[in-house]
């Protein structure tokens, strides 16, 4: 019998035209790993809000057709009973932890569903130990990285050993061997596992079933082998193909260079004696382990900050595009977004919103776009002012695989007239990206590839 | 000291500086919160910035808007509505004590919003734990909301834009404001989603009190009353 099952489940957000789930019927059975794929905006996130019993009773809105998890009802049940049944994991760690303390924060959803107390302690520790976080447990969450809080949330998600876990981009802010390791304990669990990813490769290999929406609708739901044919055939993008770049880069004039670069925050070393140098015309991926300090190192060659030791030359103007792109939300239309970094020249603000194929939404708050619609908002504030150094940190963060080959082409055609510093975790976007990559290691130094 | 208790004294302390009448009983207790308050380094900076803005200008305003006392230290034109912009000991004295009250008051709250482990607090909440954990949880606005002013400037300055004036930074608080708002409205998804709420919630073990924090919540009281009787 099905452990959860959604029958002709339609669901309109409030004041919406468009349905954002569209007779959507499936079902999940106990242990299995269902991947979540689609475009963003296409309905993923909000399918796997309805097996929480979030939509409709969190956001509003029209629903239409039945969702059940464990015979309960979800029209029925909040979501807040649900809880226990189902766990989730939301895409923005930051935005979902509760309390100070990691333990804390980890025993909070324990003490909601009622677990004896003289358990909650040591079910908490060993959620963390899964999730190779158990060396944060006595640490404040305002002082974790996005990855540890990550691990912090999907801890918190196990604790309460859900019969199914809903997981939105789980592997995000993980670096590669922490989302290895994270999808293999998650494949291991007898849990059912609803997944919906933006770097899908990791988990189509272990994946039993893959779901593919368009527009709210599935238009794929298939056991994996036929699901890869499906892909192959439809979506080669999801597949995690790798476009490598054509041509030898045409190197210039040095836009960058660090030499022998520290620093720290307070006593904790981030950086310590850094070399890079960054060339117009070559795209270099700077990639490492969560706290390796690649985003240390993007700001400093940005000049975002300035070395405690070393030296950092730059040649012409830098623009870095921050990890958050909720950054990005100061003005009241996105094409004023834009131009703010151009002394409000709306024009120039619509031509780069109409490279990052969002033009339409010129008029709209940046507020009312998707976390994928946002990146790509907040990487034309810094595409407009046409810098000679351009840092992107994690600039694919909820942004889907097709988005992710415009991005890489976009970037390509562009390198010419700069040098580029892409921070990532995603290393299929690195190699079909980058002419060369950086990687950081866990001491910091530098290895070329 | 456990949070409760420390909780408590803070409270009889902002209790004692709103009832005592001497100035010096009020500025002794301002005092003493502000010693604490310093312990938290740099974190307390926006706090204390807050306070010397708001205590200070309750401490100029008050005597332009009082009408008390005959010893005139300054006379001022006569403004229509507010009548004599005249300034007087007594009025001076009022401000004064007017203004350290409301700097008390404040700094104890400066104090738990930055020194006291809001965790144990939610955790060690016999009743209104509702009540106890959205306090714990407005509590941390001001440090979030710091946090990501600093995140908003910085990206503002990734792209070429520098922010200058007070009313630059004036026009970034509505977009701080709106994303708190939405933070909200997620952290109260991912709560719900978490089972906050539905009957039946156990709490993990607490440590048991010790013999501080029962004269720390003895000396709560004695505080209050003192405040209320001789200070």
């Amino acid at each position: 019998m099905a452990l959860a099952r959604a029958e002709r489940l339609s669901f309109w957000y409030p004041d919406a035209t468009a349905p954002a789930l569209d007779d959507v019927s499936l079902e999940l059975e106990p242990g299995e790993l269902v991947l979540c794929l689609g475009a963003s905006g296409s309905g993923k996130s909000t399918l796997l809000r309805a097996f929480a019993g979030l939509v409709p009773h969190f956001h509003g809105g029209r629903f239409a057709g039945r969702v059940e998890v464990g015979a309960l009802d979800t029209r029925r049940a909040r979501p807040s009973q649900l809880a226990g049944i189902v766990a989730s994991v939301f895409q923005d760690p930051e935005e979902q932890v509760v309390l100070n303390g990691v333990e804390a924060e980890v025993a909070f959803g324990l003490e909601n569903v009622g677990t004896a107390p003289r358990v909650i302690a040591a079910r908490a520790q060993e959620a963390l130990g899964s999730v190779g976080a158990a060396h944060l447990a006595g640490r404040s969450t305002s002082a974790l990285s996005g990855g540890e809080l990550q691990r912090v949330c999907l801890a918190s998600a196990l604790a309460l050993r859900p019969r199914l876990l809903l997981l939105d981009e789980p592997t995000s802010q993980l670096d590669p061997d922490g989302a290895d390791e994270f999808l293999g304990l998650v494949d291991g669990l007898d849990t059912a596992v609803l997944i919906a990813e933006q770097r899908p490769a990791r988990v189509l290999d272990r994946a039993d079933r893959v779901l593919f929406l368009e527009a709210g609708r599935i238009v794929l739901d298939a056991p994996r082998e036929e699901a890869l044919r499906w892909l192959a055939r439809h979506r080669p993008a999801f597949l995690g193909r790798e476009l490598l770049p054509e041509d030898e880069p045409e190197r210039g004039d040095i836009v960058c260079r660090l030499s022998a670069v520290s620093y720290s925050y307070g006593a904790r070393v981030a950086v310590s004696r850094v070399d890079l140098e960054l060339r117009r015309g070559e795209v270099v991926a700077l990639v490492g382990p969560n706290g390796s300090g690649k985003t240390t190192i993007a700001k400093l060659a940005s000049g975002l900050l300035e070395p405690a030791e070393g030296r950092v030359e730059r040649r012409g103007r830098a623009a870095y595009l921050s990890q958050d792109p909720g950054r990005y939300l100061v003005r009241e239309r996105c094409d004023e977004e834009v131009a703010l970094g151009v002394g409000g020249d709306l024009a120039r603000a619509r031509r780069a919103l109409a490279r990052v194929d969002l033009e339409p939404y010129a008029h709209r708050h940046p507020r009312d776009l998707s976390s994928g619609e946002r990146e790509r908002l907040a990487l034309a504030c810094v595409l407009v002012t046409e810098p000679d150094l351009l840092v992107l940190d994690e600039p694919t963060r909820g942004v889907d695989p097709e988005r992710k080959e415009a991005l890489a082409e976009l970037l390509r055609a562009d390198a010419p007239r700069r040098g580029t510093l892409v921070v990532t975790h995603d290393t299929s976007f690195a190699r079909s990206v980058a002419d060369r990559t950086v990687a950081l290691g866990p001491v910091r130094e530098l290895v070329y590839a | 000291m456990s949070p409760g208790p420390a909780s408590a004294l803070l409270a009889a302390l902002a209790t004692a500086a709103l009832l005592a009448d001497h100035i010096a009983s009020v500025a002794a207790i301002a005092a003493l919160l502000l010693a604490v308050c310093v312990r938290a380094g740099r974190r307390s900076r926006p706090y204390l910035l807050g306070i010397l803005v708001t205590s200070g200008s309750v401490f100029l305003l008050t005597p332009l808007v009082e009408s008390v006392g005959s010893h005139v230290l300054w006379t001022g034109p006569i403004v229509p509505v507010i009548g004599a912009l005249d300034v007087t000991r007594e009025e001076v004295s009022y401000a004064a004590t007017q203004a350290l009250r409301l700097a008390s008051v404040s700094l104890a709250f400066a104090v738990y919003a930055l020194l006291l482990d809001h965790d144990r607090l939610v955790r060690a909440a016999r009743f209104a734990r509702r009540s106890v954990l959205a306090v714990a949880l407005a509590t941390r606005l001001v440090p979030t909301l710091e946090r990501d002013a600093a995140g908003m400037l910085e990206a503002l300055r990734g792209r070429g834009v520098t922010i200058a004036g007070a009313r630059g930074y004036a026009r970034l608080a509505s977009p701080l404001l709106s994303g708190s708002l939405e933070r909200g409205l997620n952290l109260a998804e991912a709560m719900e989603a978490r089972g906050y709420g539905r009957g039946g919630s156990t709490r993990a073990p607490r440590a048991p009190w010790t013999a501080i924090d029962r004269i720390a919540l003895a000396a709560s009281a004695a505080i209050a009353v003192g405040g209320w009787l001789w200070l």
